[in-house]
């Protein structure tokens, strides 16, 4: 107790003090770490809004289902809804059919995607605690009211609260829709109010009475999936049990069971990578965050330095001065943290639209729209915030320990730093592991996840290892800056700096290094996204027209052209052909991935041509209709479905088609990057045979020569004024900005751990300037003006962003390949071409050099103002 | 500029200089002619480094005026001042106070870079400055090879190498042996008449000042005895 009190003593009467003395620093202190947490927790935040988006109509409407039975592809028959009455005989299990589809609001490209769900709203009533407003301004009434809906009607639909009051919609109201190819109109009859004890009503959620649905989508035998839920009571688990075995005495082929949480679980498996690589990134913000505040706390301790020394000289132990600069990093941290936290709430709600996108263009369709305050997460970021701050905190406080009276006195000390820094043999055994260990194959996680360890390790080790030979580019950049300074008394004071640089040099360069080999790694990595990808698109896109249903950016449309519908588009006159495609999920072996039916067209030399990994022998895509001699069918994968279920080539394929005993044969690897859960191409003739469905998600229309795209697409447009229908140019571009879209998160984040690595830059010199005030004087006394020692910082700045912008770029090339060739393939399965945007990297060099020189003049403008003690 | 033997280089007139309520220098008044060599001593806290800043430009006096070679330092520019310490007066100081980072060459040559002394002549003066100091072995030399005595005798260079008109030496012996102290006085008495330069000599020492031709004694901020 009484050393606690001696502490708190000399954290009152020394760090508070010094506080109070100079806010600005304090604030900035705080401000970089709040920046650094805020940034980390943002990222969560988002990831997991993004994924909570993903919910199950029933968690908000019934509350979570307890099984849900679907077929492995299509629909189930409403024929299944007896037999598994039968089949769990007096079994307490309340049996939920629900037909679900998509429609879109209007025609356009990027129109808002809403979710049609048909439920048995009689047995819904029974069931749950549904209360219906019969008008929306007005409170609920009593619960158990039964919906104003009549029941089977098609066009009566039922909204919640949250919908309502975003659209502006009220009972009576009437909403247009695309469904399909065609445009609806349904009428608002109630509005389901949120209630707080079960997840919000999905936004984008509209209910209808069961067979009212299906008379809409003409399919009136047949359901989505069937959601079965047992009450709650003593022998639930016993019933739950006993259902699941009776369910799967029945299921054989015929049908899957699923449990929300497996569903929701693989939904996170599905992007774990993505979010992983995203929180890595997010990652970095902090680390150069604590690279900011280890620069900060040291200079404080290079500042007061005399100040410990005299403690030293009175007789505090050095332990106790330890802790003294330990316990001011862990309150910089708490409050630094706290503030965080805050500030990554109100940056989440600006990451969450971008992240959603991309989950929603990339693996499943979710509503998220705002990021909630998770309390786990809080408390993770803030420890993490607290620890790091702890961590950047701990070699200041050795060095102020280690502070000897005699020290107090004196002036021009210099700062020892870290003494790794100053051991190139050690960034040479660093750079030898990062090799060794980016061929280390992936940890495999849960589901598909894959984990490149050795690629993040090998990232790590690279880091540290360059950060130390950085340290070689000293002298070449003194030499070069000698060479301009025959007549450059400042510049010539500059780069004697760099004659043995100290540990503050070293340390500044190495952060400018990390966040500038980080931002130009990730250059890297989209400029090969980008080059591959319009490489992919060029080749994929040979048609002048496209035409497809509303919504079609977003994964999870299931909207499609009907056959008379893209049977006329085909057959106008000014086309020559058309490539078709029909796609649906489909579960092999319990994972959701595409079955896609596809014709091509063969009429001119304009046909799409798929990118190869593994080249099919036989690449003509009308002879996917044959059948091979082991009675197997050819079938195309792409390279993320031969990741996910691990097949290559001549490898084979159950795929479960009801009534049908399929095997496919993989005879060819294509790349794809439009969306991770992979696909199986057959012939479309298949699809119809199995399915006996004409209909198609997208029409490719190839346009006779001559015929000009633009009047065509206008002239499609009016005959089909519920299609979407875009020119070659139009949809390239789209597909690249949608792409951009996805990459914002990721420049946001380079920006911050730029500006912080600067802003580390500054303080470096600030401190690099407390320590040499002695000679600052000196300077001044031999005649030097305050703009020379502002040109001497400036040209200083300018050296140690050289250094370090230098490493960096080294340091980027070497990440690149990392992300390109271990992490990306190894997390996400997609082979890229290795491309260096070297205008990018030379600009963002260029900008990091330039901003570098414009704060080192600024801190040495400031500084030149410092003045040694008096002597004797 | 318009010094000759008659005019003195430095002359201090009531010079008056207070932090607060504290007054730390109080109606100075003194002159130093072109060659003389003054002793100025005083215990610690008795105005002396005040005094200094004062006549380099670094302080404002409060009043009373300081003129050297002519020229009135405080209706000086900061940019006039800075010429002013390039050109005409130089600091020689107890610690030494060389650039870490610079060898004993360049520590030498960087004020006549500052004044733009052509690399040749620059050359030339460093080189007999060197010569003058004994120190042509040692001229590659960064300060922390150095000895105390090398490293004030790279300072005295330092401060003479733009050829000023005035020296300030603020206890240039300060810091060293005695008998490290008495070379180095017999180098600054040498080099002070050799290049006819004013010498303030700032020390707590009597000894020292057997090369000063008189001695003023500062005593609360006050002038006390001219010899």
């Amino acid at each position: 107790m009484k050393l606690q009190t001696k502490n708190l003593n000399l954290f009152s009467k020394t760090t508070l003090r010094h506080w109070k003395r100079e806010p600005k620093n304090t604030l900035l202190l705080i401000t970089v770490l709040a920046l650094g947490v805020g940034v980390f927790l943002s990222i969560r935040l988002a990831n997991r809004a993004a994924v909570s988006g993903f919910t199950l109509f029933t968690d908000s409407i019934a509350g979570e289902s307890d099984f849900i039975v679907r077929a492995p592809i299509g629909d189930l028959p409403v024929s299944i809804l007896p037999e598994i009455r039968d089949a769990l005989g007096p079994l307490p299990v309340g049996i939920h059919p629900i037909i679900e589809t998509t429609a879109a609001r209007t025609a356009k490209t990027e129109a808002s995607l809403y979710r049609l769900v048909g439920v048995d709203l009689v047995s819904l009533n029974n069931a749950v605690y549904l209360e219906a407003k019969s008008d929306h301004s007005k409170t609920s009434p009593p619960s158990n009211q039964p919906f104003d809906v009549k029941l089977g009607d098609s066009r009566l639909v039922l909204i919640g609260e949250t919908m309502a009051a975003s659209e502006g919609l009220k009972v009576g109201d009437v909403l247009p829709l695309i469904l399909d190819d065609r445009r609806i109109e349904l009428e608002i009859s109630a509005i389901l109010p949120n209630n707080p004890l079960r997840a919000s009503i999905p936004e984008n959620l509209i209910l209808f009475d069961l067979p009212g649905l299906q008379k809409l989508i003409g399919k009136p035998d047949k359901i989505s999936r069937v959601e079965l839920k047992i009450p709650p009571g003593e022998d639930r688990q016993r019933i739950l049990a006993e259902t699941k075995k009776r369910l799967s005495e029945i299921a054989e082929t015929q049908f899957a069971i699923d449990t929300p949480s497996n569903r929701e679980s693989s939904a996170e498996q599905m992007t774990a990578a993505f979010r992983l690589n995203l929180t890595i990134l997010s990652t970095l913000a902090l680390i150069v965050g604590v690279y900011l505040i280890f620069q900060a706390l040291e200079a404080s301790v290079v500042k007061r330095r005399p100040e410990i020394a005299i403690l030293r000289s009175l007789g505090v132990e050095s332990w106790r001065i330890q802790r003294a600069w330990l316990f001011e990093s862990l309150i910089i941290g708490m409050i630094g943290s706290a503030f965080g936290i805050l500030l990554g709430y109100g940056m989440a709600q600006l990451a969450v639209g971008s992240i959603a996108m991309t989950v929603n263009t990339l693996y499943f369709e979710n509503t998220t729209t705002a990021a909630r305050l998770d309390s786990g997460e809080a408390l993770f970021a803030f420890l993490f915030g607290l620890g790091s701050s702890l961590v950047a905190g701990a070699i200041p406080a050795r060095e102020a320990a280690a502070t000897p009276p005699s020290q107090s006195l004196k002036s021009g000390v210099r700062s020892m730093g870290l003494p790794i820094l100053r051991k190139p043999i050690i960034g040479v055994v660093f750079v030898v592991a990062a090799i060794a260990l980016s061929q280390l194959p992936p940890i495999r996680g849960a589901g598909d996840l894959r984990i490149p360890l050795g690629g993040y390790l090998g990232a790590l080790f690279w880091l540290l290892g360059l950060s130390i030979l950085a340290g070689l580019l000293f002298p070449t950049v003194r030499k070069v800056l000698m060479g301009f300074s025959s007549k450059n008394a400042p510049l010539k004071y500059a780069a004697s700096q760099f004659r043995n640089p100290g540990g503050r040099h070293r340390l500044t360069a190495a952060g400018l290094l990390v966040a500038v080999g980080m931002a130009a790694g990730m250059a890297i990595l989209v400029a090969s996204f980008e080059h591959t990808l319009t490489g992919w698109i060029k080749n994929l896109l040979k048609a002048d027209l496209y035409v497809a249903t509303a919504g079609t950016s977003n994964i999870g449309n299931e909207n499609l052209i009907r056959e008379d519908t893209w049977k006329v588009v085909a057959a106008r006159p000014e086309v020559e052909g058309v490539d078709i495609i029909r796609r649906q999920f489909i579960r092999i072996d319990g994972k959701e991935t595409w079955l896609a039916g596809s014709v091509y067209n063969q009429n001119s030399d304009r046909r799409l041509r798929l990118i190869w990994v593994e080249k099919p022998t036989d690449p003509n895509p009308e002879n996917l209709n044959l059948d091979l001699p082991n009675k197997t069918i050819p079938v195309w994968i792409s390279e993320t479905f031969g990741r996910r279920f691990s097949v290559g080539m001549d490898d084979t394929i159950e795929l479960p088609i009801p009534d049908f005993e399929v095997t496919g044969t993989v005879k060819g690897i294509y790349a794809d990057y439009g969306n991770e859960r992979g696909m199986v191409v057959v012939h479309r003739d298949r699809i119809v045979t199995w399915f006996g469905d004409e209909s198609v998600n997208n029409v490719a229309v190839y346009l006779n020569q001559g015929t000009d795209p633009e009047t065509a697409r206008t002239a499609f447009k009016k005959e089909f004024p519920n299609l979407v229908i875009r020119t070659n140019e139009k949809l390239r571009n789209e597909s690249l900005t949608i792409f951009h879209r996805t990459f914002s998160v990721t420049y946001a984040l380079e920006a911050i751990a730029i500006f912080v690595a600067v802003a580390g830059l500054g303080m470096a010199l600030a401190g690099l300037l407390i320590d040499r005030k002695s000679e600052l004087t000196t300077l001044k006394e031999i005649g030097f003006t305050r703009r020379q020692i502002a040109t001497a910082t400036l040209w200083e700045g300018l050296g140690l962003g050289i250094v370090g912008t230098l490493g960096g770029l080294i340091l980027s090339l070497a990440l690149g390949h990392l992300l390109i060739f271990v992490v990306n393939r190894q997390s996400f399965g997609w082979t890229l071409d290795y491309q260096i945007p070297l205008m990018s990297l030379l600009s963002l060099g260029a900008l990091t050099i330039a901003t570098s020189g414009i704060v080192a003049f600024c801190v040495g403008w400031f500084g030149a103002k410092l003045r040694r003690e008096q002597e004797g | 500029m318009n010094s000759n033997s008659t005019e003195p280089v430095l002359r201090v007139s009531n010079l008056t200089k207070a932090y607060g309520d504290r007054t730390v220098l109080s109606d100075v008044s003194f002159s130093l002619a072109a060659g003389e060599r003054v002793g100025l001593m005083g215990t610690s806290g008795s105005g002396k480094s005040t005094l200094l800043n004062c006549l380099g430009g670094i302080d404002k006096p409060d009043s009373g005026s300081i003129e050297i070679t002519g020229n009135f330092i405080q209706e000086k520019t900061a940019d006039e001042l800075c010429k002013i310490r390039r050109e005409t007066v130089s600091t020689i100081f107890q610690f030494f106070h060389l650039l870490p980072t610079l060898s004993a060459r360049e520590n030498i040559e960087l004020p006549l870079e500052l004044i733009g002394i052509h690399i040749d002549e620059r050359n030339e003066r460093v080189q007999n400055l060197l010569e003058e100091i004994q120190l042509t072995h040692r001229a590659d030399a960064t300060p922390d090879e150095l000895s105390g005595g090398e490293m004030q005798r790279v300072a005295i260079a330092r401060a003479l190498a733009p050829r000023p008109k005035l020296i300030l030496a603020d206890e240039p012996t300060g810091n060293l042996d005695s008998k490290t102290g008495e070379s180095i006085l017999d180098l600054l008495e040498a080099l002070s008449q050799k290049h006819d330069t004013a010498m303030l000599l700032v020390t707590h020492s009597k000894a020292a000042t057997r090369i000063c031709s008189r001695t003023l004694k500062i005593h609360d901020g006050a002038l006390e005895t001219s010899n």
